[in-house]
């Protein structure tokens, strides 16, 4: 009851845990190379040994940013039931599609053979793979630089005339203005609590209901969403903010040793995960 | 009369983020007795809780600590109507303007009342006597969108819209904050009226020590969580130790009575208010002059 308004505490995204470890001084453009090139290997490691490899080198570097792993383990925790119920879905369905190795059980309809059991097991520990080193990057980077790495990573983009700074530009604003709009919420919700509204009392069918009692939450905020925006494009153009124009930058990035030796670090793990011939 | 109090609040405490790196203590030992009818002002620097303190009168927060006692219902009471808690206390947020969503003022005046399940009747009965209240004509103005009013009129909107839930104790962060000096004056004529007429219990923040010192029958001065001092605004103005041990600003007027005093006249510093020093200041004119007229150099 206490908490039913406080929406601003459960806002993970942009949060950035300074420690000064090595894995925050790594340029971010570097950093999301070989996060996306991890990426793939998890998405394509279907072995129990690699994927137990990748397991223990996510907490490895979780230890190396020295972020409490805490962090990386809450925000598992509201992917659990996802990952259940997907689990439970392959584990009886997907027999017949990964029907090889041994048959395990079959009974009926289900039919759980050596191969749906891997895919299972594998399918659960991805999700904790990816979680864990996705947390790892947003909780070491800030979001300025993130878009920043982005921005320099599309750049190539630019010569099949794609906006990249644009681009950049949109996801920093949008990033940038979700606690403000959290906060704005907030504060609506309470205001229209104090008037008599209640939002998400009523029953979970009648969905119109439900929509109109949340009109009075999303009209001003949308109002005041518009009004921001507004009021960014003055402050922006008051500092001449020139669309399309060449624009240098005020932090200088150069690329030390360690940044190329931790995408080739990225590069060879991958290889040996994908290609080590892993008994299971 | 026996004063019975509407509003009491015992050894409050709130920790935002309890137990979380970023652990903030806003509100610890606050408390305050308020009684039916009177006018109430809170004033204290930015961040000494006032806003905090605010939301536990109508049960937005629950206390962690301590007690709330809402017309002699404590509101952690599982059993609490907190609805009827919400209509009692009503509170206006800070720019409030923002909040209108509906179309036309009538409607979104009509919110509050419509939400209580009200016959038709009573809700047209409500919003009109909401939008007279606050000086917009009913019959006029009920039909203009809302989106088109200047800020000021807005603001009475969204005071008439708490109003219609015809609340016991009408609470108010910062009623006046980014209106234009005459809006100000009537907004604050409104409460007041609100306050002798309807006896409306009123509970302001406040930055403005002028606005203070007109409105208050008693006021309340927070510093980091705490209530340190109350008193009726003379009692505080007129005592300097009280006003520097405490680092709270002097409205004007008191600042020139106390230049007055610190020049070597007498004054009464309980006259604070702006006819009170006016006539003091008239008062010291007119014996130089006599002083002139009589020969005697100064």
């Amino acid at each position: 009851m206490a908490s039913q308004f406080e929406l601003t505490r459960n806002i993970t995204i942009g949060q950035y845990i300074p420690t000064g470890s090595i894995i925050h001084k790594l340029d971010a453009c570097f950093k999301l190379l070989s996060f996306t090139i991890m990426l793939i290997a998890i998405a394509i490691c279907g072995t129990y040994f690699g994927n137990i490899v990748i397991l223990a080198f996510s907490i490895a570097l979780f230890m190396l940013s020295r972020i409490p792993i805490r962090y990386g383990l809450s925000g598992i925790k509201p992917a659990i039931p996802f990952v259940v119920i997907l689990a439970i879905l392959q584990l009886l369905f997907y027999g017949s599609v990964a029907s090889g190795g041994t048959v395990l059980v079959k009974s009926g309809f289900i039919l759980i053979t050596t191969d749906s059991l891997r895919l299972v097991v594998v399918s659960a520990m991805r999700f904790v793979e990816i979680i864990l080193i996705s947390s790892v990057l947003t909780l070491s980077t800030s979001t300025t630089e993130l878009t920043h790495g982005m921005e320099r990573l599309l750049k190539p983009l630019k010569y099949i005339k794609f906006p990249v700074h644009e681009f950049s530009l949109i996801i920093t604003i949008a990033i940038r203005f979700v606690p403000t709009f959290a906060m704005e919420m907030e504060k609506l919700m309470k205001a229209q609590a104090s008037r008599g509204a209640e939002f998400g009392t009523g029953q979970w069918w009648r969905i119109v209901k439900r929509t109109k009692d949340m009109f009075p939450l999303i009209i001003p905020l949308f109002n005041s969403a518009m009004e921001r925006a507004e009021d960014l494009i003055l402050a922006m153009e008051a500092r001449c903010y020139t669309p399309g124009e060449v624009r240098s930058n005020y932090k200088r990035y150069h690329i030390k040793v360690t940044d190329i030796m931790v995408l080739l670090f990225s590069i060879l793990f991958s290889i040996l995960i994908l290609f080590y011939p892993f008994p299971y | 009369m026996a004063m019975k109090p509407i509003l009491e609040i015992r050894d409050l405490e709130h920790v935002y983020m309890k137990n979380t790196p970023l652990e903030h203590r806003a509100l610890s030992n606050v408390n305050m007795t308020i009684n039916k009818g009177e006018c109430i002002a809170i004033i204290g620097h930015t961040g000494s809780g006032k806003s905090t303190l605010i939301q536990h009168f109508n049960g937005l927060m629950t206390p962690q600590k301590g007690t709330v006692i809402v017309d002699g219902e404590d509101v952690l009471n599982s059993k609490i109507d907190i609805k009827a808690l919400r209509r009692k206390v009503g509170l206006v947020f800070q720019n409030p303007e923002s909040q209108l969503f509906e179309r036309l003022i009538g409607d979104d005046i009509a919110y509050g009342p419509l939400k209580m399940g009200l016959p038709i009747k009573e809700v047209r009965d409500r919003v009109e006597w909401a939008m007279e209240m606050v000086g917009l004509p009913f019959d006029e103005m009920k039909d203009r969108p809302t989106y088109a009013l200047s800020g000021g009129q807005k603001r009475k909107v969204a005071l008439a819209g708490v109003l219609a839930l015809q609340p016991e104790i009408l609470v108010l962060d910062e009623p006046t904050a980014g209106l234009d000096p005459r809006s100000k004056i009537e907004l604050l004529d409104r409460i007041k009226k609100l306050n002798r007429k309807e006896n409306i219990t009123i509970i302001f923040i406040s930055h403005n020590l002028e606005e203070v010192t007109y409105m208050a029958d008693r006021l309340y001065v927070m510093a980091n969580g705490t209530n340190i001092i109350d008193g009726t605004p003379s009692e505080i103005f007129s005592n300097k130790n009280i006003l520097k041990e405490n680092n709270i600003g002097t409205p004007e007027t008191v600042e020139i009575l106390y230049l007055l005093q610190d020049a070597g006249f007498s004054i009464d510093s309980r006259q604070y208010e702006v006819d009170g020093v006016a006539n003091q200041i008239s008062s010291i004119l007119q014996y130089f002059q006599e002083v002139r007229a009589n020969g005697i150099s100064v």
